[in-house]
């Protein structure tokens, strides 16, 4: 091919094409204009002239097969090497298996993936336990988000109404009172559970009442003032969601105010999403409530997570060595994606290049 | 290589590896903003019976939120089955967004990191491209609580196997932050206990004074100080230990017999080498200098203005390096030029300096504060109030002899040798011992100290009476529980609000609640909230000692005066006038109506304010703020 040819073909190509067709080769390209991006292709040497006229007959080729405009854009361009990662004409098949280093890895890391076999669902034994504990004394709950906080709560709640407690449920943020609000509604019937807000009581006299945690500690101190506003001598159990945010700045003060205040007939169930110190908090209560605190803590998620690393060619590998996170600092990463954030650092973080 | 992938590319990714639905977290609300454009654009379209399934979901949420009909991005929803979530959104569209998130019916959210709290729904995946989020001014790290509650939304219970976290580069990412967060065990967590008007009001309502001490040892921070002070006992019992070797000898307290020896003996040995080096005094390595700029150099701090044999500058900084003999000064000279000069040239010390920022090396101060020092300098007046310098004069000589021979009994002394051996180790032992029982004192003490101060400033002004009981002001001023009440309280005796509209009431109380300087372009305000504003800021800057002033915006709260003043103005109306997100205007309302009904529960001893509140309360509340409770 002589070069005007191969000006004059690659001035035919979409510049989205000549864009991959750079990638690798021309340093920022995506800065560049169409006609800049032919003029820097074509100041090639006479041997990577070669590499660059097969990879752009192999492109075209690859995007005359398919048709999903979406699907294309994300297989990657051809590597710094000149090797194609991506075997061009693929049938899609669900699970494409990976041509590349680390092919096993790949296909471990996204294994067993869909919905699993609906089961009745069965508590998990810290469940039980931290249920047990409540029914005589206050329970601290740390583990991760997700394992199951909200079925303590709702539980829990059970219970005291049948035993004809108020219950109160504390949320940070008025959104999630509402969302918590609908979906308590839902489960215990809409008689049964009341919301207040600054400026609105709806339900007021329900046993289960939600509301934010600043909401909770005004009715303590207008309690403490000797201006009873909701029946505080019935209140059986107070749930605080989220109570990680007793370290927020601003607000953390709300919190310690409402368990110092919380009256010492209600049992006291902070949830908390996993902090380092649960055991400081739990050993707080302890020392300032009628009963030792119970602390319930872990680490396990009852839905595994994996770590995966998404370069912006569109190449997934696993983040760590290991499938799935590994429980211990400075775990080593998986060779790939080292190699590939190593080469993205370089071609984007260079001085001067942002 | 793009410094990031694109937002349509990173879907299609996780598609076609059967890892949606995803939660993609953005930098910014821009950053999803700029995402939802791009899907806009974009041709990949849900198979129509999907298309349906939202179609009919978000059919029953309209009936129940009806702002939600009125979304722009409700048909790109629909059409590709992705959507933005964050705080400049309205909540009736966030609660949309998750039940369809929880419905399974949407392939991705582009949401922010700063509201991660407030994402509650799960996804299979979750995408991860940033390791900073940006709080209050600067960019801080996400700790390691922070990624593992982001990672956490990954994987629903009862309907994922196995949950994603994915992490994909951009220029905002530190891969090390990531891994570290997402295999590290979570930081400890502080108290974060602050003594506020409010809260001493109302403790002292219910309690007496001699119990309050009691019921602040209860907090979680004293339990926390307390356990910090068991650690320094630990210490100081080690130290106790030490001492032991060194305790009462001839004399009972012979370290301080030599401190006070060793002291003067070292002046005199520094005056007795100056005279040998050959009666320059300002020679020598004692490096002493004439009292005259002994006592200057104290002054000569960066920022100040002082003047030289020619012209005036700005100090940037004071040093003395090794070779050189006498203390010298940076100098920033008007023109901009830094110039190093002896601190014996400077000939005079002006009453007056300037704000520095110092950097630890050339031009020892920041460029922004070198921009504004060089504006400065070259503004300076011609006259200028010199700074009288009291010159303290040396010691004598005979008095150091004096001390030396009168007040030094060891000459005679059996055990001398032994304590001149050890006094410098027991006096090193002592200050130690000192300063870790003043430590401890201060743990044991510090948060009484702080209700203290709160309540002196409240008697001064009349809320307490000298014995710690409510007076008639406090017990309605207890009722304002919000930030910024000292300013609320004070406003309401200061009759600020007599007769002012409820639009004028709901517009300072908006100014004063709303504390983000997210900038946006707002209507004018009326000629009667101007000049009730200006003097609420008068009043704010007055308090300024005893509590931080709020930022006052007149923007937002022209804004709030629009939307009470005129009953019939809808939302898009409101949305139309200001640049602001139609979420942040939902909070500023949401947050000026729990501020307003703080004001209405005065309503025994305040009933005109009330009765204006609660007008300004039920016009406020209507549209998009009655949806929720």
């Amino acid at each position: 091919m002589t070069t005007d040819e191969l000006e004059k073909l690659l001035a035919e190509q979409p510049v989205s094409r000549l864009h991959r067709l750079a990638h690798g080769r021309v340093y920022r390209h995506f800065r560049l204009g169409k006609r800049r991006l032919i003029e820097t292709l074509l100041r090639c040497t006479p041997e990577q002239r070669s590499g660059l006229e097969s990879d752009l007959q192999a492109l075209i080729q690859e995007e005359s097969g398919t048709q999903q405009p979406a699907r294309e854009r994300q297989k990657p361009a051809i590597s710094r090497t000149g090797r194609s990662e991506w075997s061009p004409a693929k049938p899609a098949s669900p699970v494409e298996p990976e041509p590349a280093e680390s092919p096993a890895d790949l296909t471990a890391f996204l294994e067993g993936i869909g919905v699993p076999e609906p089961k009745p669902f069965v508590p998990d034994a810290w469940q039980e336990e931290a249920l047990e504990a409540l029914a005589v004394t206050d329970v601290v709950v740390s583990v991760p988000t997700g394992s199951g906080k909200t079925y303590v709560a709702i539980e829990a709640t059970k219970r005291a109404i049948e035993a004809e407690e108020t219950v109160i449920y504390t949320s940070p943020l008025k959104a999630l009172s509402n969302t918590k609000f609908t979906e308590f509604s839902r489960l215990f019937g809409a008689d049964q559970v009341g919301i207040l807000t600054g400026d609105r009581r709806d339900n007021a006299q329900a046993p289960l009442l939600i509301m934010t945690t600043e909401i909770l500690r005004n009715l303590l101190y207008d309690a403490a003032g000797g201006e009873i506003d909701v029946r505080l001598d019935t209140l059986g159990l107070v749930i605080m969601d989220e109570s990680q945010y007793i370290a927020d700045p601003e607000r953390g003060v709300v919190w310690e105010e409402t368990i110092v205040f919380c009256p010492t007939q209600a049992r006291l169930l902070l949830l908390s999403a996993s902090i380092g110190n649960p055991q400081d908090i739990a050993d707080w209560l302890t020392s300032i409530r009628p009963t030792p605190c119970h602390l319930i803590r872990h680490h396990r998620r009852s839905v595994p997570l994996r770590a995966g690393y998404l370069h912006p060619s569109g190449k997934l590998t696993p983040l760590f060595r290991s499938v799935g996170i590994p429980r211990a600092p400075h775990s080593p990463l998986h060779p790939e994606a080292k190699r590939l954030f190593a080469q993205y650092e370089e071609e984007t973080l260079r001085p001067g290049s942002r | 290589m793009p410094p990031s992938i694109h937002p349509v590319d990173l879907i299609g990714a996780l598609r076609h590896k059967h890892l949606t639905p995803a939660i993609v977290f953005l930098t910014s609300r821009r950053a999803c903003d700029d995402a939802m454009q791009a899907f806009q654009r974009s041709q990949t379209n849900l198979p129509p019976a999907r298309q349906q399934a939202i179609a009919s979901v978000l059919g029953q949420l309209v009936e129940q939120y009806p702002s939600i009909a009125e979304h722009p991005l409700l048909p790109v929803v629909q059409r590709v089955g992705v959507a933005a979530h964050h705080a400049g959104h309205l909540p009736s569209w966030k609660i949309a967004i998750e039940e369809l998130m929880r419905q399974g019916c949407l392939d991705a959210v582009f949401a922010t990191t700063t509201l991660a709290a407030g994402v509650d729904f799960p996804a299979r995946t979750v995408v991860v491209t940033q390791s900073s989020v940006r709080k209050t001014r600067d960019f801080t790290d996400l700790t390691i609580g922070e990624i593992q509650q982001l990672a956490g939304r990954a994987g629903r219970r009862g309907k994922d196997l196995v949950g994603f976290a994915v992490v994909t580069p951009s220029p905002y990412i530190d891969l090390g932050v990531i891994t570290k967060g997402l295999t590290g065990q979570p930081e400890p967590i502080d108290s974060q206990f602050v003594i506020s008007y409010p809260m001493v009001l109302n403790l002292l309502k219910a309690h007496p004074l001699d119990q309050i001490q009691a019921i602040l040892a209860r907090s979680f921070a004293q339990f926390q100080l307390n356990r910090r002070a068991e650690q320094l006992e630990c210490k100081l019992d080690q130290l106790h230990v030490q001492m032991e070797p060194y305790g009462p000898r001839v004399c009972t307290d012979w370290i301080t017999q030599w401190q006070v020896f060793d002291h003067a003996r070292k002046q005199k040995a520094s005056r007795v080498h100056t005279r040998q080096a050959g009666g320059t005094r300002l020679a020598g390595p004692g490096r002493r200098e004439p009292p005259e700029l002994a006592a200057r150099l104290h002054f000569l701090t960066p920022g100040r203005v002082i003047g030289l044999s020619k012209g005036r500058g700005v100090v940037l900084r004071q040093y003395r390096s090794k070779g050189q003999r006498s203390p010298t000064v940076t100098v920033l000279r008007p023109g901009g030029a830094v110039t190093e000069c002896p601190a014996a040239s400077v000939t005079q010390i002006f009453d007056r300096i300037f704000e520095v920022e110092e950097t630890p090396a050339y031009p020892w101060c920041t460029g922004q504060s070198l921009d504004s020092l060089t504006h400065q300098v070259s503004e300076l007046p011609v006259r200028m109030p010199v700074l009288p310098i009291l010159v303290q004069e040396e010691p004598e000589e005979s008095e150091i002899v004096q001390t030396l021979t009168d007040e030094f009994p060891c000459p005679t002394c059996p055990s001398r040798p032994a304590c001149q051996k050890d006094h410098a180790a027991a006096l090193r032992l002592r200050q130690e011992v000192h300063r870790n029982q003043k430590t401890i004192q201060a743990l044991h003490t510090g948060l009484w100290h702080r209700f203290q101060k709160r309540a002196e400033v409240l008697q001064q002004r009349g809320y307490l009476t000298p014995t710690c009981r409510l007076t008639d002001v406090g017990e309605w001023a207890r009722l304002i529980r919000i930030d910024h009440s000292l300013l609320i309280t004070e406003l309401i005796r200061a009759d600020a609000f007599s007769g002012a509209e409820p639009q004028i009431l709901a517009a300072i109380m908006a100014s004063i609640a709303h504390d983000d300087d997210r900038p946006g372009a707002f209507p004018r305000m009326s000629q009667g909230l101007a000049s009730l504003l200006g003097q609420v800021r008068q009043l704010a800057e007055s308090l300024a000692p005893d509590e931080d002033p709020p930022l006052l915006r007149a923007d937002v709260a022209a804004l709030t005066e629009r939307w009470i003043g005129d009953p019939t103005l809808t939302w898009i109306g409101l949305c139309r006038v200001t640049t602001m997100a139609e979420g942040d205007i939902y909070r500023l309302l949401a947050r000026t109506l729990e501020y307003l009904s703080q004001v209405y529960q005065l309503r025994e001893t305040h009933p005109g304010l009330a009765d204006t509140a609660s007008k300004a309360i039920k016009v406020l509340r209507r549209g998009v703020l009655e949806e929720l409770p």
